[in-house]
């Protein structure tokens, strides 16, 4: 029964006749090992490997040419094709809207410009319809953030598979949102005054909370802000403008917060000033206009490689323009920055370990290393290409199905137009 | 000590009411008033016309008239005579353009236009006080303004208004001079028609057409028995326009405006007078191809603000040789042979006006050109050439006076006179009493010797005296640096500063210190001082009251300095030409002219896409010559001497066609405040200077059809471009395009998304939508059959042209093709059905994401569909789109393509085309078809281009690799066998870019000038304007920024 259901999404996506008449099911716990040979593994951190890969327990056991297979494997041929680790979305909105233009769907803007204390998980909806919409072309983890006002509040590092929000939450935390403020055109910045006064506070609170008999009466906002302040969850800044990324780094360096740069458009030119205090920057896009009218016309498609040739950590996210209907065009964010001039494998990287090292989950994902999760997909050529297809994926060991709403939709008009041919064939007889 | 001078600084003589009892019906009040009007201005150096000057001239004024102008012509008896020696006298100053609000109150309720507007009835010449700033005027030499109204798109007429002071009667010296229009909209607007530039230009040609009809059914109503037109107060005061009698004047807020103004003015043969921008240098050739003259403001920017890296970093290059060249625009005007006038508009104040002037003069203007546009031109222009714009007899006395060359920049004008109104302003004190004198004193001291210092530092003058004259004299040398300081003090310590020094009138007056207290002097200065005489004569009263009496002498230093002004000036100009010479568009990749057409050019050795029956040509041969392809194949004869470019490794396919855009247009991209706006064009505003437009281009699109938005059911008329990235937005238009018009369906015609209180406009529902269709088209039908009626039998007032309903009727008659916005399948079925009922075939569906349920029936209506490859969800009525929609479509036999309708998108739609071979494995031959040749189909210019075919348009791109694959980037792009991009080009362009910013940010900060606030750009009309269609996209990025208070 189990090995019938592993098998279905790919007849589904192959055949489409037996197209299931209901939403995707969440993918069952792995119970017994499943070893994927004739496969060209690529663990994105070491070489590629031609031969099996081994996972248990939904945690990958071994990768090599030759794998000793304990009893009980369920061994599948890839024949060849390829397999990945799951790509890592950095930033999303994935399960906290559906139809943008539907107030009712929306679920990442809470009222005000503080909110230190709102977490995403919470609020994401299995059941949303983008996300296995997003699942099946190979992004299996995602960023969803909240958004909006100065602080946003805290997003959550997600897997695109589960019944409940707690099944797919991998870090409830992962860092908290913030607008990084425009620079005003001349003076001290409002926007930083408030910011510097929020954290500022939080830790007076926080002391005043702790001292003994203390009087200080809870604030749920302060409280929310205690590991950011420790450094156990950073920062992320939307910042574009240099002025502004300064500014951020700056920040950070003073209140002793760890930061992500969240957007970086103008990041190559603050290079220095990254590297040396070692922050990291997601670009938000590769798919946007140049910035400005006198930048190249590639500006956004080569800024990964000038971050790379700079020597910054970042990586990819295709936020900007599809934060949540077409999060699933991330590879092609990638490819676009490789059809600019940057290497392969630093493009793959940007789109899996990258993400998942700046969001502080590369233990569990990002790569194909023994005891990582089995978070992985199965393609049939470059997963950043845009004529290849994902055939199989598994998060966390467990065999997801890769139909959506949009196969199903398919299959059923599809087969309107074969009543129709039937109809006319037999009306021909 | 400083004290003011107390002299009148402004002297302003009224002679005028001496002519006024023949000029006027008011009666006396009081006692007659008939001071002198007659005055001889003797000994003047007059300029005249050709930048002669007559020398020694006497000017003779009568009753406010020039009377006579003689070079070393007698004073007559009657004159007061004024002596100008050493004074120049130069025509008063016309300023050619200047707005002033009309009030409109008194239109309501009375037979004006519908729409508010149009308003051509009004007048600035009926509304006319003396002007608030007449003195500042006056002060820069101008005597009278042409004045217009600032309000509207159809305005009113202008006038002449002298600046000087009186009644309204007397100061206007023309009225209905011209016709004022502005051929844009002041603001958008969802709910006021026009919202956009488009809809204003529309309500513009309407309201000529309604004048031309006007005239004639008035004319047929007077002779025929029918009922007279509806009396009309605007279309009546047009109807002297559209016969050519009275000029229009056209305010522009970029040369591109000027430039649609004159195919404005020529569809309906209208005499044209632009208002310029500031930018006419930018397309300096075409401008004057127009003809027209121009009224050009001196508005030239601030510097940009280029104080640090990061600030700079936001700095346009565009903006940066904006700052460079603008001084340079009305030279280049006059270079260019335009007509030209000048005008204070534009300028932060007017009293900048002669300094920017100068500026203007100074950056290449020939002076008698610069005089010129400000006398004789709007003169002209202005029909008050009797009047105004020469000294000569007849003419206002409207003159003024310098004390040298105009254009020098410490000229300062000593008068201005105004229909005889003489004002004077800096009159020469009565006595000029500055420099060093001698007191000899009588009684009362011991001492009889004095020495006075009166110096002046603009209006203030102040004192000082000493025993000794050294004292003084050292420091009239402008305390030169001191090399003995011991030396100097001394003598410091013997001359004090005056207190209350004062000079009134003839006095000068003041108090110094002595030891026993203050001693107070007054000395009385001889208005006419004869040389070796007594300058003044005066006394002093000592602390202990004794008197003595004092003859007062100028001392004579050998070694006086004066400063010597004018070395600084000749060095700034030679270092202030522009740096660079203009591109196009101006700045950042802007080109310096159109690439050359290649001529017997080969590709060999390339995988060519041919997207024709030649299907795909490994190792193959592209041919072209004279912007054609003149052979596609495996081998192909060539000649000699042909070009022959090894494209080994490359892969060549047709030019992109991207089948919805909205990019290009400043037009406003909607006109949504009516349910059908058919007849805005979005061609009326192709926007050449549209970055978006060399990205595309450098995303391998050749050819874009832009979209009129989907914010009503029947929108407005697409124009097809090709991408000839720095030509102008006329050049760019592809001619071979046949007309189409966007329909709309759904949530966005419904309003559904527009806020809570868009509720009332009809259609709300997609019933009602269906209905408008049938309505507009059953209109259509009837307008068509009354205008044949009226042509045949000429019976009845005669059918007015209305060009919505022209658009509609093209549509009926298959003139033109609708392009319809759609996306369930309900409204798609349901419009199908009305044009099938209409006998209308449709030209596309766009988006139309639930195509792929009605496939079948869209075949069976012949239906061809311009999707989107993967959006969905951004709205309700999108959450059934599929990115297998493409590929369903396709598999059933519907000619599809992939649109962009997104200024990013449209840079690759080669990875759109790949999204049909990924979702639903369309084969990439045919995937590739979706974004070249099926689109060209869809615009029904597939006979020319959209394959690589002999005898098509040589558009073709050139990539670097498979163009379906993601990692594959254009190398190259032609257009009509013209090589529009090429990467190597584009890297040298960056570099040079590069170079030009580090140049102009030096010269900005070593020039010293003010510069901009942070982030203040130049004003940039079109930047009002969307370059999206606003109702159509997802409703705002998720985490875009938002204004945090």
């Amino acid at each position: 029964m189990k090995y019938l259901q592993l098998l279905l999404p790919a007849a589904c996506l192959i055949s489409g006749l037996n197209a299931s008449a209901t939403d995707e099911i969440p993918g069952p716990r792995q119970t017994k090992p499943i070893a994927l040979v004739n496969a060209i593994i690529h663990p994105v951190t070491q070489p590629v490997v031609e031969g099996t890969l081994l996972f248990r327990d939904g945690r990958i056991v071994a990768i090599g040419k030759k794998v000793r297979m304990p009893e009980g494997t369920l061994v599948i041929d890839l024949h060849g094709r390829h397999v990945y680790p799951g790509m890592v979305e950095a930033h999303s909105q994935l399960g906290l809207t559906e139809i943008s233009a539907v107030r009712a769907t929306k679920d990442y803007r809470e009222t005000g410009s503080l909110n230190p204390n709102v977490q995403a998980n919470v609020a994401v909806n299995p059941d949303s319809e983008a996300i296995p919409v997003t699942r099946a072309n190979g992004v299996l983890t995602s960023l969803s953030a909240p958004s909006g006002g100065r602080i946003s509040g805290f997003a959550s590092v997600m897997n695109l598979d589960g019944w409940t929000f707690e099944d797919m939450t991998v870090r409830p935390r992962a860092a908290l949102i913030v607008n990084w403020p425009s620079p005003p055109s001349s003076g001290e910045s409002p926007g930083l005054k408030i910011l510097r006064r929020v954290f500022n506070e939080a830790r007076t609170y926080r002391k005043a909370r702790n001292a003994p008999n203390s009087a200080q009466r809870h604030d749920i906002r302060y409280e929310a802000m205690f590991d950011v302040l420790d450094r156990k969850v950073p920062v992320m800044a939307l910042a574009h403008d240099a002025r502004e990324i300064q500014a951020a780094v700056s920040f950070a360096i003073e209140q002793q917060v760890r930061l992500i740069i969240f957007g970086g458009h103008d990041a190559e030119s603050c290079a220095s000033l990254l590297k040396q205090h070692d922050i990291p920057v997601v670009i938000d896009s590769v798919h946007r206009p140049p910035r400005r009218r006198h930048e190249a016309y590639d500006s956004a498609y080569t800024l990964p490689n000038r971050l790379h040739k700079a020597g910054i950590q970042y990586c990819i996210s295709g936020s900007e323009t599809n934060s949540t209907w077409n999060a699933r065009n991330l590879p092609f964010h990638a490819a676009m920055a490789v059809a600019h001039g940057l290497p392969m494998d630093e493009a793959l990287r940007a789109v899996t370990i990258g993400p998942a090292e700046i969001l502080g989950v590369a233990d569990r994902v990002g790569s194909l290393e023994v005891g990582k999760d089995a978070t992985l997909i199965v393609t049939d050529g470059n997963p950043l290409e845009i004529t290849s297809h994902v055939r199989r994926a598994w998060i966390g060991g467990r065999a997801v199905q890769l139909t959506s709403r949009h196969t199903r939709l398919y299959d059923k008009y599809r087969q309107k137009y074969r009543q129709q041919a039937a109809e006319q064939e037999a009306a021909e007889e | 000590m400083l004290i003011r001078v107390s002299s009148f600084l402004v002297l302003i003589s009224l002679v005028s009411s001496a002519w006024s009892d023949d000029r006027t019906v008011q009666p006396a009040v009081g006692l007659r008033e008939n001071p002198p009007s007659v005055y001889a201005l003797i000994n003047a150096r007059v300029v005249v016309p050709g930048g002669r000057e007559l020398e020694n001239t006497t000017v003779v004024i009568r009753d406010g008239l020039i009377h006579s102008v003689k070079p070393g012509g007698i004073a007559p008896a009657d004159a007061k005579v004024i002596d100008l020696s050493g004074r120049t006298v130069y025509p008063g100053l016309i300023d050619a353009y200047s707005e002033a609000s009309l009030p409109s109150d008194h239109l309501e309720n009375t037979a004006g236009h519908w729409n508010s507007q149009v308003t051509p009835q009004l007048s600035a010449g009926t509304h006319v006080e003396p002007l608030d700033d007449r003195e500042t005027l006056r002060k820069q030499g101008i005597v009278a303004v042409h004045r217009a109204p600032a309000d509207g798109i159809i305005r009113g007429t202008t006038a002449v208004v002298s600046t000087g002071d009186g009644d309204a009667g007397r100061l206007v010296l023309a009225d209905r001079v011209a016709q004022q229009l502005e051929l844009t909209a002041s603001q958008r607007s969802r709910t006021t028609y026009p919202g956009s530039p488009m809809g204003a230009v529309s309500l513009a040609r309407q309201t000529m057409y309604d004048a031309q009809w006007y005239a004639q059914a008035l004319q047929v109503a007077q002779t025929s028995r029918v009922p007279r037109p509806d009396i009309n107060d605007a279309l009546a005061a047009l109807v002297p326009v559209v016969r050519g009698k009275q000029p229009i004047l056209v305010e522009t807020s970029d040369e591109q405006f000027a430039l649609r103004a004159d195919i404005f003015a020529r569809e309906f043969g209208l005499r044209l007078i632009l208002r310029g921008s500031g930018s006419e240098y930018r397309r300096i050739n075409e401008v004057a191809a127009t003809g027209r003259p121009v009224i050009v403001p001196l508005n030239f920017p601030d510097a940009p603000n280029v104080s640090t890296p990061e600030i700079a970093a936001g700095v346009t290059l565009e903006s940066m040789m904006h700052w460079d060249l603008a001084p340079e625009n009305p030279a280049k005007i006059h270079e260019a042979g335009i007509t030209m006038a000048l005008t204070t508009h534009g300028l932060s104040s007017k009293e900048n006006f002669l300094k920017q002037v100068r500026k203007a003069v100074e950056r290449g203007l020939p002076k008698e050109a610069a005089l010129d546009a400000m006398t004789i031109v709007p003169a002209q222009l202005t029909g008050t050439s009797h009047l105004l714009g020469t000294i000569a007899p007849g003419r206002l006395a409207s003159f003024f006076v310098t004390d040298g060359d105009l254009f020098e920049a410490d000229t300062k004008i000593v008068e201005t006179w105004v229909g005889g109104q003489r004002t004077e302003y800096d009159p020469a004190p009565v006595v000029r009493p500055e420099g060093i004198y001698e007191l000899r004193m009588k009684g009362g001291r011991t001492t009889n010797r004095l020495f006075l210092n009166i110096k002046r530092d603009g209006s203030s003058v102040s004192a000082e005296v000493s025993k000794t004259l050294d004292a003084l004299r050292s420091d009239s040398k402008d305390e030169e640096e001191t090399k003995d300081v011991a030396d100097e003090e001394q003598k410091a310590d013997e001359k004090q500063s005056v207190d209350k020094f004062e000079i009134q009138d003839f006095a000068a007056t003041g108090q110094f210190k002595e030891e026993e207290g203050r001693a107070r002097f007054s000395l009385i200065f001889d208005p006419r001082p004869q040389p070796k005489q007594a300058a003044a004569l005066g006394r002093i009263v000592w602390p202990d009251g004794a008197v003595s009496t004092a003859t007062v002498t100028p001392v004579t230093l050998a070694d006086s300095e004066t400063d010597e002004p004018g070395e600084e000036s000749e060095e700034d100009s030679e270092t202030n030409a522009s740096s660079f010479p203009v591109n196009y568009p101006l700045g950042a990749f802007g080109r310096s002219a159109a690439p050359e057409a290649a001529s017997h050019t080969v590709f060999v050795n390339a995988t060519i896409w041919t997207c024709g029956p030649q299907r795909v040509i490994r190792g193959g041969m592209l041919y072209v010559h004279n912007g054609k392809i003149v052979g596609v194949g495996k081998r192909l004869v060539i000649p000699d001497g042909a070009i022959v470019i090894d494209a080994k490794g490359m892969h060549i396919t047709p030019g992109i066609i991207d089948c919805h855009s909205h990019m290009a247009t400043d037009g406003g991209v909607n006109e949504g405040t009516q349910a059908i706006t058919c007849e805005v064009r979005i061609g009326d505003f192709i926007d050449d200077d549209d970055i978006t437009i060399y990205r595309q281009l450098a995303g391998g699109v050749t050819t874009s059809n832009i979209l009129h938005g989907s914010a009503n059911p029947i929108g407005g008329q697409n124009q097809v471009i090709k991408l000839r990235w720095g030509q102008t937005g006329e050049q760019m238009k592809y001619r071979k395009a046949p007309p189409g018009v966007k329909f709309a369906l759904g949530e966005n015609v419904k309003q559904s998304n527009w806020g809570d209180e868009y509720t009332t406009r009809y259609p709300q529902t997609r019933m009602g939508v269906e209905q408008l269709f049938r309505d507009a088209f059953t209109a259509a039908r009837e307008y068509g059959s009354r205008r044949q009626a009226w042509q045949r039998t000429r019976r009845g007032l005669p059918v007015r042209r209305d060009l919505e309903l022209d658009a509609l009727l093209e549509m009926v008659e298959h003139k033109r093709w609708i392009h319809c916005h759609s996306y369930r399948q309900d409204e798609i079925l349901g419009l199908i059905r009305v044009l099938d009922e209409q006998g209308i075939r449709i030209g596309t569906f766009q988006h139309i994401l639930e195509g792929y349920k009605v496939a079948d029936e869209m075949a069976k209506h012949g239906a061809m569909a311009s999707a989107f490859a993967d959006w969905w969800a951004y709205k309700f009525e999108v959450y059934d789109a599929i990115p297998y929609g493409g590929a369903l479509m396709h598999h059933q036999g519907l000619v599809v393509s992939f649109n962009s309708d997104d200024r990013e998108l449209g840079t690759r739609l080669n990875q759109e085309a790949a999204k049909a071979v990924r979702y639903g494995g369309v084969s990439p031959e045919e995937a590739l078809k979706f974004v070249t040749l099926n689109p060209a189909r869809q615009l029904r210019i597939d006979r020319h281009t959209g394959s690589l075919d002999r005898g098509k348009d040589a558009d073709i791109v050139v990539w670097n690799g498979p163009p379906l694959s993601a990692f594959s980037r254009v190398e190259q792009t032609w257009i009509d066998g013209r090589r529009w991009f090429s990467r190597d080009e584009d890297q040298a362009a960056r570099k040079q870019i590069a170079e030009m910013r580090n140049t102009l940010v030096q010269k900005i900060l070593t020039s010293g000038e003010k510069m901009k606030k942070v982030g203040e750009k130049d004003a940039d009309p079109s930047a009002q304007w969307a370059r999206y269609d606003e109702f159509c996209r997802a409703s705002g990025h998720s985490h875009s920024r938002q204004q945090i208070k």
